[in-house]
């Protein structure tokens, strides 16, 4: 386990290529799911208001 | 008749709708190929000959690469379908491009730079590869940059749109930049004409990735094109039905 934590002495360059990728693919998650959550919100408001056409 | 698929594409609501139907049908299968091929990349492929482990970066920086291009491509026909065509849902999905493909850009440029840290002695060069890679960051985030400029959806649609498709020149030059010049950057191992040039136990976990992480792109396009979609939308009948809880 410890042999593989190491990746035979890249480890300082490995991991942190996985940390950042991952943290950038799991923000895509969480902004895409809040764009949509924000829009429907807003179409919402503007049904509520009258901002749309019949 | 073959051109009602098109127009069905361009209404709003059946894009809505569809979208919301297909995302699972990207997202999972895009999770157990990713999942995969880590397991293959990190565990099950041997050590390069050259670079030991260390070259296991491949696994996450090729396909952060391959979308930071495949997303600028999408994007830019997108824009030239909405300017060409006055597509609105065209214009939504270049709209949903954007952020997506920055932050890839973005992992493409951390990661080679880890990557060139042991490899070449340097975290950045001004080489061809890494220079026309930045210019594509660039690139997304003016083209995010005049979006927000604009208060009127359509007009910054339209305005955007010209510069995601100027902008397209940079694909061919980042791809071709390692052949065209004399670059530190390897050239293509996988995307290349003829044979990969690698072992399959390494070259298999890259195509699960590369695959997996083009669903991912699929799945995040369909939930943001949703969201931009009723963002544009003023026709209170389908809205109503669309987002009632």
């Amino acid at each position: 386990m410890s042999a593989f934590l190491d990746m035979g002495g890249y480890a300082a360059y490995v991991w942190p290529a996985y940390a950042v990728t991952l943290t950038v693919v799991v923000l895509n998650i969480v902004w895409a799911q809040r764009l949509l959550k924000r829009s429907r919100k807003e179409a919402l408001h503007r049904l509520a208001i009258g901002g749309t056409q019949k | 008749m073959a051109w009602t698929w098109f127009h069905r594409l361009a209404s709003p609501p059946h894009v809505y709708r569809l979208a919301g139907r297909l995302t699972p049908w990207l997202a999972w299968p895009a999770a157990v190929l990713i999942v995969a091929g880590l397991i293959g990349g990190l565990v099950l492929a041997p050590p390069d000959y050259q670079q030991g482990d260390g070259y296991r970066i491949l696994y996450v920086h090729a396909p952060s690469a391959w979308m930071s291009l495949m997303v600028y491509t999408t994007m830019a026909v997108a824009a030239a379908i909405g300017l060409i065509w006055r597509m609105k849902v065209a214009h939504a999905v270049a709209a949903s491009c954007a952020p997506i493909g920055a932050s890839f850009t973005f992992a493409a440029l951390v990661t080679g730079s880890l990557w060139g840290a042991p490899m070449w002695g340097t975290y950045w060069q001004w080489d061809p590869r890494l220079t026309s890679e930045l210019i594509l960051l660039f690139l997304y985030l003016g083209y995010m940059g005049l979006r927000s400029a604009f208060d009127d959806v359509q007009r910054a649609d339209r305005v955007s749109a010209v510069l995601a498709i100027v902008g397209v020149v940079n694909v061919p030059i980042i791809h071709y930049s390692v052949i065209w010049w004399n670059s530190l950057h390897q050239a293509p191992s996988v995307m290349r004409l003829g044979k990969p040039t690698m072992p399959l136990p390494m070259l298999v976990p890259l195509l699960m990735m590369l695959l997996g992480f083009t669903l991912f792109f699929g799945a995040l396009l369909l939930v943001r094109l949703r969201g931009e979609v009723l963002s544009r939308e003023r026709a209170a009948s389908w809205i109503s039905e669309a987002v009632r809880p």
